[in-house]
């Protein structure tokens, strides 16, 4: 669980400062799925990054499961993404010389997990987004609709409790986008991960539990039109 | 292994460019190799050339004051042979006393390169701290010249001069001196007990020139000496042709000046305790002997004169700071380029930081492909070294040296007979001929490898310094 509280962060940008999220405070359950959606430049990204512990807030808290990310030294962030956070990124981020199979082999690396048992899960991660037979590929063989496959297989073979989504369909055509979203509500769904997912596309942001809109670093929640768990 | 995979993957993209850096260092890697061969050869030589003067194990070697040379129109020297066409004819003088030269062979052991020194100071010297061996020897030349019966008249012949150089051994004191570079190729050498014999120890080019062989008798001073060994030597330095005792050499010598060099030496060879203790050795002698020689194998080595020198230094200035600036160049090449890799490749180090990679083993992964590079590149930095070494032993012209102060004819003009007057006797230098040959040691090639570790640690440690400041967050914007 997710507990921000005012959290604000600044950016310096020239002489002035920008703050680009202003005294947030914002509680994310286990499990829950929440879409950030936002014109460009409004904080969605620095909130990702926030939640990630890619960046530390320049004041306020961001517990997670109670342990305060913003006190955290480098090396426990690091060691807390590797094993509890997971990425996936808009424009997929996989190292262009290993195949899809080693390039998802790349999050169980710092988890110290042994060659054999990685080799499992790795192939169990690729059956689950369904590219068990492109597991040998590089990622330029592989179409955009499997780069963010192997991406969100990268981003869950290591069974994190939260995925961090950054406008995952940005560069996808629409068939691959509802595929990809698809996917991800899938994996959601059966992993009970904790999703919190940036976009720009409001049919996508409607399916999470909640929404909430980024203006000018202040984020504002909203109910979500669909829930997943109910019939609509 | 996941590293090696990976870094295997990331070399071949980048294969171009891993290929020019790793040339880059090769090229001064080899460069350097290459220079420290040519320099290796050279020294060794200088090396050759030095032993054969000095023999095995020698530190220090004292040479007596060479005489002054002939003056225009000054009297016959006492020790030496001139001979001179006068009214009276054709006359040989020797230590002074003149008579008819026609049909006469006069024979003259001696030397006007080194002046005598006494033997009670070869005593002195044993007695100094830090002196391990001494030994004393005679550095002489036999010359022998045989006149013609029309010498002298109208039409008549020139005398034409044969000489050989002469060495008087210590035979209490072997392993001095320069008999002791040479290995015996037949019979036996001096011994103690040879110290007041007539016998020699030949040098092999000599004894084949002239057909000598253990049993064959050498003339000196009217004297047969039986020959009961032959030796071959180094010959870079011309060694001396005939090793007869130290007792016999000094018996029939003559010093320049006509007098016996009966308890004379003009050559002492020292061996220091420690090769630490050669200077203090040097300087000590030098106040026992004010006037003469005291030379170190290194101070010899710096008056060795000739291509050989010319080379030396070649090798050792130019080679040296041509081989530094170019491995600078390498290296600040691999350096740059590293960097630009890294910058290149910022998303992908962002997002592994993202994936919890921890920074030191994204260091280490970029460390190791560097390090690959530099290897690869110090591995063909040894072949071109190979290479330039052996391009050089091939088509490197035989070098010269000249020695000074070592013992050869010399022809000088000059005294009372006017310009026809001559004098033969010892050389002050010769030159000699030294084959090149630039070999690769094994301290080379462990500077190659060392220089290519460093080299790929350089770079690697540039693109490292990087991805340390490297902030995720940044990374990720970039491409976002």
């Amino acid at each position: 669980m997710y507990q921000l509280t005012d959290v604000t962060k600044l950016y310096a940008k020239g002489r002035h400062t920008v703050p680009a999220v202003r005294d947030l405070t914002l509680r994310i359950g286990d499990g829950e799925w929440l879409a950030v959606q936002g014109r460009t430049g409004h904080g969605k990204s620095t909130l990702l990054n926030l939640l990630g512990g890619l960046d530390r807030p320049t004041s306020g808290s961001i517990q997670l499961d109670g342990k305060d990310l913003a006190r955290f030294s480098e090396s426990q962030v690091t060691r807390l993404r590797a094993r509890s956070i997971g990425f996936i990124f808009q424009t997929f981020n996989l190292v262009p010389t290993l195949t899809a199979a080693e390039n998802v082999e790349t999050a169980l690396i710092p988890v110290g997990i042994g060659a054999g048992e990685r080799r499992r899960l790795v192939d169990a991660a690729l059956d689950s987004v369904g590219l068990a037979d492109r597991s040998r590929h590089l990622p330029g063989e592989l179409s955009g609709g499997q780069q963010q496959r192997t991406a969100i297989a990268r981003a869950l073979v290591k069974e994190p409790k939260v995925l961090l989504a950054d406008e995952p369909t940005g560069n996808l055509d629409e068939d691959t986008r509802d595929e990809i979203i698809n996917l991800l509500e899938k994996l959601w769904r059966e992993r009970g991960l904790t999703l919190i997912l940036v976009t720009h596309d409001s049919a996508i942001a409607q399916r999470a539990q909640r929404i909430g809109v980024m203006s000018q670093g202040r984020l504002n929640l909203g109910a979500p039109a669909v829930r997943p768990d109910s019939d609509g | 292994m996941f590293f090696l995979t990976y870094l295997r993957r990331e070399l071949r993209r980048r294969m171009r460019q891993a290929i020019f850096i790793a040339l880059g260092l090769a090229l001064g890697i080899g460069l350097v190799v290459t220079v420290t061969a040519a320099s290796t050869g050279v020294k060794k030589a200088q090396a050759e050339v030095l032993k054969s003067l000095y023999g095995v194990g020698t530190d220090i070697t004292v040479t007596g004051k060479a005489p002054k040379p002939l003056a225009p129109g000054s009297g016959p020297p006492r020790g030496g042979q001139t001979f001179q066409v006068g009214p009276g004819g054709a006359q040989v003088c020797t230590n002074g006393k003149c008579h008819s030269a026609a049909g006469q062979t006069i024979d003259h052991l001696g030397s006007d390169s080194y002046g005598p020194i006494s033997q009670s100071e070869v005593a002195a010297i044993a007695k100094l701290s830090h002196v391990k061996a001494v030994a004393g020897g005679l550095t002489l030349t036999d010359t022998s010249i045989k006149l013609p019966k029309n010498f002298g008249q109208p039409g008549g012949s020139f005398p034409t001069p044969s000489s050989f150089t002469v060495q008087g051994v210590d035979t209490s004191h072997l392993s001095l001196g320069p008999v002791s570079s040479g290995t015996m190729t037949s019979g036996r050498s001096l011994r103690g007990t040879d110290s007041t014999a007539n016998v020699a120890v030949v040098d092999s080019g000599y004894a084949k020139a002239h057909k000598l062989k253990v049993g064959s008798t050498v003339r000196i001073m009217k004297h047969n000496f039986t020959v009961i060994g032959i030796v071959r030597q180094p010959q870079s330095g011309s060694p001396p042709q005939v090793y007869i005792p130290l007792t016999r050499a000094q018996a029939l010598g003559t010093a320049f000046g006509g007098k016996s060099l009966k308890n004379d030496v003009n050559t002492i060879y020292v061996t220091a305790d420690s090769a630490a203790n050669i200077p203090a050795v040097q300087r000590e002698i030098e106040d026992i002997l004010p006037n003469d020689t005291v030379t170190s194998a290194a101070s010899l080595a710096n008056q060795v004169t000739g291509s050989l020198s010319s080379t030396s230094r070649l090798a050792n200035d130019l080679g040296k700071w041509l081989s530094i600036v170019v491995l600078i160049a390498a290296f600040a090449l691999a350096c740059l380029l590293t960097i630009a890799a890294v910058a290149r490749r910022v998303r992908e180090f962002g997002t592994l930081k993202a994936l919890g990679w921890p920074t030191r083993r994204i260091v280490a992964q970029v460390m190791g492909e560097s390090l690959v590079i530099g290897i690869v590149g110090g591995a063909a930095g040894v072949g071109i070294g190979f290479a330039g070494a052996a391009i050089i032993s091939a088509v490197a012209p035989e070098l010269s040296a000249t020695i000074p102060g070592s013992t050869g004819p010399r022809v000088v003009s000059g005294g009372p007979g006017g310009p026809s007057a001559r004098a033969f006797g010892p050389a002050l230098s010769h030159t000699v001929a030294v084959p090149m040959s630039a070999s690769v040691t094994v301290a080379a090639l462990v500077a190659a490898v060392v220089l290519a570790i460093i080299g790929g640690l350089l770079a690697g440690s540039f693109g490292s310094w990087r991805i340390t400041r490297l902030r995720p967050a940044d990374a990720l914007a970039k491409v976002a």
